[in-house]
């Protein structure tokens, strides 16, 4: 629970001053994404404890080592939430990590990303200076949107101090709702269903069953309720069954990755056949988040939906290839923060 | 940046009629008196040359003309923008991209839109209204506004309270660089592996390229939408109900408030029946599902009514609906029509912070002896206070600035920032310096280098130089 900034900065610049490239640890929970990389670690775990939090501005600051396990923790005590449903990972996982990985649960399509929740964040850059930008209000356009930019960089732009985060209002009520359905039958539901004004907050299929969770004012949800369950032969699936199923779904616990398989994330249009994934095992987020598990690799990532999420050889990149121009501009940019290199480097591309 | 030479502006000129029609080329002072400002019409330059193309193609010449000559470039889109964000370089390129004005799809499985950054904001919703679809972001200006100004401006609206931002309701934006090459941001999906180019691109007011290409959410229009009109004898009290209702969970889809001022104004003006005794009301939208909007409408009454609210009107059909939302939003024209000019402004504060900010500004505005009419997204504790000034007494539009130079700052000073929705632009540089230091500004100035090492697009806006800021510490010091 203490603020290590200056401690960090100056090991930013010691790093500077020697060019020795670093590698940003908070909870080490999500190692196993991106790319395999070799450099020092400069541990961020210790920088925690929540800054401020103001239940009734529906904003919470915390230093980035904090856990995500922590921080729900603490919103719950105030009927609060995470909108983007992010996963711990055993306790592991922290704010900082979660944003630069940007992690968000089944809830997503109808809460939004990492991104949609965040106000501001603090930043190391590779000069070695502190930073602050955004803010802890709910609309702030001065200056461009580093806050944001963060989000799906793995660290490469900077380490993250702090970050500050729009919570919302914890459900009144939740129902999940479950029935056998074919694949086609149960995208072309999903996607039905997922662009109705009700409220949902999350639609899944998995092992030829489709889920719907159903979250918000009693009213709102016993109406909903009665209205799928018109359309579909479905069932309310008992509460401890239902919090199990979309807990292993939030911490990627469903979909199991065997040794020497490889677990694929597809990320596309919810409109995209059935197809879209070969070999797709579970979908998520009503149609645009699909996984599947195969035993081969393939050398690159080609098809611009597909991360190779997990497993297989990881010194090649796991991220779909991009033109020329681009991955140019995104060197300039990492170069704009970043200029020596210091950053997680390599972590998201081979040429990042 | 100076001026081309006579030879220089010559070839330049030249060039562009080689990949323009004539009539996409206006020279003549008179011709561009038009587009010699955006919205906030203090702040008026006219520039060398405005084009106003008609293809991609062109666009991505005209840009690699400028490129190549060095000339500055300055975007445009219906030009209704509160910052001086579109006003032209007197030395530049003014860059209109009304002419890209088509919807290229609405596709109802995906519940999203393909448009071209010249459709208006609201053209956009009335085009989904048959399949039940809406585009969210709505600022006042949406009749006229496009939505490629939208996307440079991260505009925002009454809806943004619970459906966020543009930059919440993007998700894919086409640009073309200073080079003259298309770069797209975002995808298909709801997520990228990679940093979120996207929504860095969303607000950058035109510094990092030209948006060419727009892929929106559309979301679901709810079964029911229920408007309510709440009046108080104080503005305090209001302030209160405001974050007494955030702070129990409950989100409306609107919440706005108006100070006493700008409520005759706005009664004044379109005779909606506001009740013009009262110091401060309340305009709330709830939507969503009948039982849904059921609850939250006696979860909210009470909630106004436990705060002090002596009077509450629930609009009985969409008809009343519209009415009370139409003297709100034409608060601005209302405040208009009874001063000569007024300036807004736009700070956003924590929503705890509105009674004294306001008690504040009273403050100031006895100060400055220039009144202010508050009208505000109060839900979002995004102010824009409306100060009353005739520009044709001398001083007394030095006098307005200086007053909302000072509320920005007060808005700083409280936790809060200079800009919630209008944008920097030309008109808030002097305040950015007071919300970020060295370093920060350092970081924007080398991310726009990343983009536009030469410092062509849209030059002087959104992002001081460090020599500006190092003048503007110098001045407030002395």
């Amino acid at each position: 629970m203490h603020d290590l900034t200056p401690q960090l900065v100056e090991q930013v610049q010691q790093a500077r001053a020697e060019q020795t490239p670093l590698q940003i640890v908070g909870g080490n929970s999500k190692s196993h994404l991106g790319r395999a990389t070799q450099a020092q670690p400069i541990n961020v775990a210790g920088h925690s404890g929540i800054i401020s939090y103001n239940p009734t501005e529906l904003v919470i600051r915390a230093r980035a080592g904090t856990t995500i396990q922590e921080l729900e923790s603490v919103l719950a005590e105030k009927q609060q939430r995470l909108p983007f449903e992010p996963p711990q990972y055993q306790g592991l996982a922290t704010i900082g990590g979660t944003v630069a990985a940007n992690q968000s649960g089944p809830a997503r399509p109808w809460f939004g990303a990492v991104k949609d929740s965040l106000l501001g964040l603090g930043l190391i850059n590779g000069y070695g200076e502190a930073m602050l930008f955004g803010g802890q209000v709910m609309k702030n356009v001065a200056g461009f949107d580093v806050t944001r930019l963060q989000t799906g960089a793995m660290g490469g732009l900077g380490l993250i101090t702090e970050v500050s985060i729009k919570v919302l209002p914890q459900f009144n009520v939740n129902k999940t709702l479950v029935c056998e359905l074919n694949l086609q039958a149960a995208l072309k539901q999903m996607q039905v269903w997922g662009n109705l004004s009700v409220p949902l907050s999350g639609m899944c299929y998995w092992q030829n069953k489709l889920y719907v969770r159903l979250q918000g004012s009693v009213a709102g949800v016993e109406e909903t309720c009665k209205v799928f369950c018109k359309a579909l032969p479905l069932v309310v699936l008992e509460d401890e069954l239902a919090q199990n199923f979309w807990k292993k779904v939030t911490e990627r616990e469903l979909l199991v990755a065997q040794e020497k398989q490889i677990m694929w994330r597809w990320s596309g249009p919810s409109s995209a056949p059935s197809n879209a994934l070969d070999n797709t095992e579970f979908i998520n987020w009503a149609g645009s988040e699909r996984w599947a598990l195969t035993t081969v690799s393939d050398a690159t990532v080609v098809n611009p939906h597909v991360t190779q999420y997990r497993g297989g050889d990881r010194s090649h990149n796991v991220n779909p290839s991009i033109n020329a121009h681009d991955q140019a501009l995104q060197q300039r940019i990492k170069h704009a923060f970043d200029p020596d290199g210091l950053f997680n480097v390599g972590r998201l591309y081979s040429w990042l | 940046m100076d001026a081309l030479s006579n030879s220089n502006h010559r070839l330049f000129m030249a060039a562009l009629a080689m990949c323009l029609p004539p009539s996409s080329i206006i020279v003549s002072q008179e011709s561009q008196r038009p587009f010699e400002c955006d919205g906030l019409a203090v702040y008026h330059q006219l520039p060398m040359v405005t084009v106003l193309p008609e293809t991609l193609g062109q666009v991505q010449e005209v840009l690699r003309l400028c490129s190549e000559h060095g000339v500055p470039l300055v975007p445009r889109g219906a030009g209704t923008g509160l910052c001086a964000g579109a006003m032209p370089h007197a030395h530049g390129v003014l860059l209109v991209m009304t002419k890209f004005d088509q919807i290229l799809l609405i596709d109802q499985d995906t519940a999203t839109a393909r448009v071209q950054p010249g459709v208006r904001n609201l053209a956009l919703s009335e085009a989904a209204a048959p399949l039940g679809l809406y585009y969210a972001p709505d600022p006042s200006s949406q009749i006229a506004c496009t939505i490629g100004g939208n996307v440079a401006e991260n505009s925002g609206g009454v809806h943004c309270l619970k459906y966020g931002l543009t930059v919440n309701n993007l998700l894919q934006v086409t640009i073309v660089t200073v080079t003259g090459e298309l770069v797209t941001f975002g995808g298909d999906g709801l997520d990228e592996p990679s940093m979120d180019l996207l929504s860095l691109v969303t607000g950058s007011e035109g510094l990092l390229g030209v948006v060419v290409e727009i892929k929106v959410k559309l979301l679901p229009r709810a079964p029911r939408v229920q408007v309510l009109m709440a009046a108080f004898d104080n503005v305090i009290s209001a302030g209160d109900a405001v974050a007494a209702l955030i702070g129990q969970g409950i989100i409306p889809a609107g919440l706005e408030m108006m100070d006493h001022l700008a409520i005759k104004a706005a009664e004044d003006f379109v005779k909606v029946g506001y009740p013009t005794d009262a110091q401060a009301l309340l305009i709330c939208e709830l939507d969503g599902t009948d039982a849904e909007v059921e609850e939250q409408l006696a979860a909210v009454s009470l909630c106004f009514s436990d705060h002090g609210s002596y009077q509450i009107r629930v609009a009985k059909d969409a008809q009343e609906a519209a009415a009370l939302w139409q003297g709100r939003k034409s608060a601005f024209p209302a405040v208009g029509s009874i001063s000569p000019d007024y300036y807004c402004m736009d700070g956003t504060i924590p929503r705890g912070q509105v009674a004294h900010v306001l008690t504040r500004i009273s403050e100031l505005s006895q100060h400055y002896g220039l009144a202010v009419a508050n009208v505000f997204h109060a839900g979002d504790g995004n102010l824009h206070p409306l100060i009353l000034f005739d520009a044709s007494i001398e001083g007394q539009l030095d006098q307005a600035e200086a007053l909302g130079g000072d509320i920005l700052t007060l808005c700083v000073d409280v936790g809060g920032t200079i800009t919630g929705e209008h944008g920097v632009g030309l008109e808030k540089m002097p305040q950015m310096p007071y919300q970020f230091g060295d370093a920060e500004l350092a970081q924007f100035r080398r991310l726009k280098a990343a983009f536009d090492p030469s410092d062509l697009l849209n030059p002087g806006k959104g992002i001081p130089t460090l020599k500006y800021c190092q003048e503007y510490r110098s001045l407030q010091h002395a």
